[in-house]
């Protein structure tokens, strides 16, 4: 199915590694043209080396904080300026790492009667305002092609609170960014943009990998006994590819998702119990 | 994007109506092999209430009227249950209910019948996804709704049941335009 984004020009935040990085490899794929940010320049750049030696001069790179809304502006600038206007944003931002000696690479930890409150801040400033500001950066470049897709990568806890887990931070504000998405996409529907939030499972990813050793060693399992009993749970008994979820985003970003908009939609292996 | 369905055999229901004749036009376009009758074969079952008639509760005279909707379930459940033995055999198989997206903010006054017979198949796609999904057999659905072409709906479809979309199971999806009125 040719999906109709030969040349649209796309941001993808989180862009050097695990699902952010397929997304991006998905969407060259498809022909676009695409911007990675992230934190960390090595990273950047050995991922955007690797991507552009399949898609020679369609890729390239900006150490970003997409926390920070001065920020978003200068990769959306520096996008215009090497691509031209901007018609896909995927925001892909992880909640904040309180003590990462703590809980490996793992977002935010922490249960409610031990969390000071304004580490509800940070965390609202890294999944909300993030994403919020990268939308809103994008937004007269979509407007005036009265064409765009913007995408988040949130969490199922924004529907379902992962309760078994010590995730407060995330619990509380995932919902929020749906809540967010919803409205955004009501408002901007007649400019012929899309707005969908992706309620992700448990993905395969580096980082996924280092969270599973951290709470093998938080609680005296093996990492075995961690991930095969989480496993169990998931109807699909398996934890999904970075690759399926840049298949669900491709495909929302595509000519022919242009009717779906304001969805909140689980890659999740059957895992949520919600209809 | 290649979705993966060259050589995969599809069942669409009511391939006469709009949108079964869109989801099998998209289901051939991509390679798939689509058929009318089931067979051990088939990988893909796409089904939909898209040919019965429209119904208020209000306009509901009796219990046979309540039957006639509730009949799509019935048919459905049938059918997909039939269906499931040779794809969990084969480890890989897809089903996508196409329903009504006022199955999640019940706003269609004049077929509120077809959204109520919508909730309870994506009920039954749920429990579908969680005793299949061990064989490798996705359930899911596509919520119609708004301003939504059959094509539209077609397309979501075939992404479901491509091989791309094969972590994505028990999910309802609406293609309505972002009308309704529900967060989830």
């Amino acid at each position: 199915m040719d999906y109709g984004i030969t040349d649209r020009v796309a941001i993808v935040s989180g862009g050097s590694r695990g699902i952010g990085r397929a997304i991006a490899e998905s969407l060259l794929g498809e022909g676009a043209f695409v911007m990675l940010a992230a934190r960390t320049q090595q990273a950047l750049d050995d991922t955007a080396a690797a991507l552009d030696a399949t898609a020679p001069g369609r890729v390239a790179a900006v150490a970003a904080d997409m926390t920070d809304p001065a920020d978003v502006a200068r990769v959306v600038d520096a996008t215009r300026a090497g691509f031209g206007p901007v018609s896909i944003a995927v925001s892909n931002v992880i909640g904040h790492v309180i003590d990462s000696e703590r809980e490996g690479d793992g977002p935010g930890a922490g249960h409610f009667a031990s969390m000071p409150a304004q580490e509800y801040r940070r965390e609202f400033q890294h999944l909300f305002v993030s994403a919020w500001a990268l939308a809103t950066a994008c937004l007269p470049d979509m407007r005036a092609q009265r064409w765009g897709r913007i995408c988040n990568i949130g969490s199922g806890v924004a529907r379902e609170p992962a309760t078994e887990l010590p995730h407060v931070l995330p619990n509380v504000v995932r919902p929020a960014v749906a809540g967010m998405h919803r409205i955004l996409a009501k408002q901007v529907a007649a400019d012929g943009i899309t707005v969908n939030n992706i309620l992700t499972g448990s993905i395969l990813t580096e980082r996924n990998l280092s969270y599973w050793r951290w709470l093998a060693a938080e609680t005296g399992s093996t990492f075995e006994q961690v991930t095969s009993g989480f496993h169990s749970r998931i109807p699909l008994r398996r934890q999904g590819q970075p690759a399926e979820m840049a298949a669900l985003v491709t495909f929302l970003c595509s000519q022919q998702a242009a009717q779906i908009t304001g969805q909140s939609i689980p890659v999740d292996g059957g895992l949520s119990r919600h209809l | 994007m290649d979705l993966g369905l060259r050589d995969r055999t599809a069942l669409v229901v009511g391939p006469d109506s709009v949108v079964g004749a869109a989801c099998a036009r998209a289901l051939a376009a991509e390679g798939a092999r689509v058929v009318k009758v089931l067979a051990d074969d088939v990988d893909i079952v796409v089904a939909h209430a898209d040919s019965r008639g429209r119904l208020s509760l209000s306009d509901v005279r009796s219990a046979d009227d309540l039957h006639r909707s509730w009949d799509v379930v019935v048919d459905t459940v049938e059918l997909f249950r039939s269906a499931l033995p040779a794809m969990s055999g084969r480890g890989w198989g897809r089903f996508v209910w196409v329903g009504s997206a006022a199955s999640r903010s019940l706003d269609a006054a004049d077929d509120e019948l077809d959204a109520i017979t919508s909730l309870a198949m994506r009920a039954t796609q749920k429990v579908i996804a969680v005793e299949a999904g061990p064989t490798g057999v996705t359930a899911n659905a596509v919520l119609r709704g708004g301003e939504a072409s059959p094509d539209d709906v077609a397309a979501a479809v075939v992404f479901l049941c491509s091989v791309g979309a094969g972590y994505i199971t028990g999910v309802s999806i609406g293609v309505d335009g972002g009308v309704g009125a529900s967060v989830f």
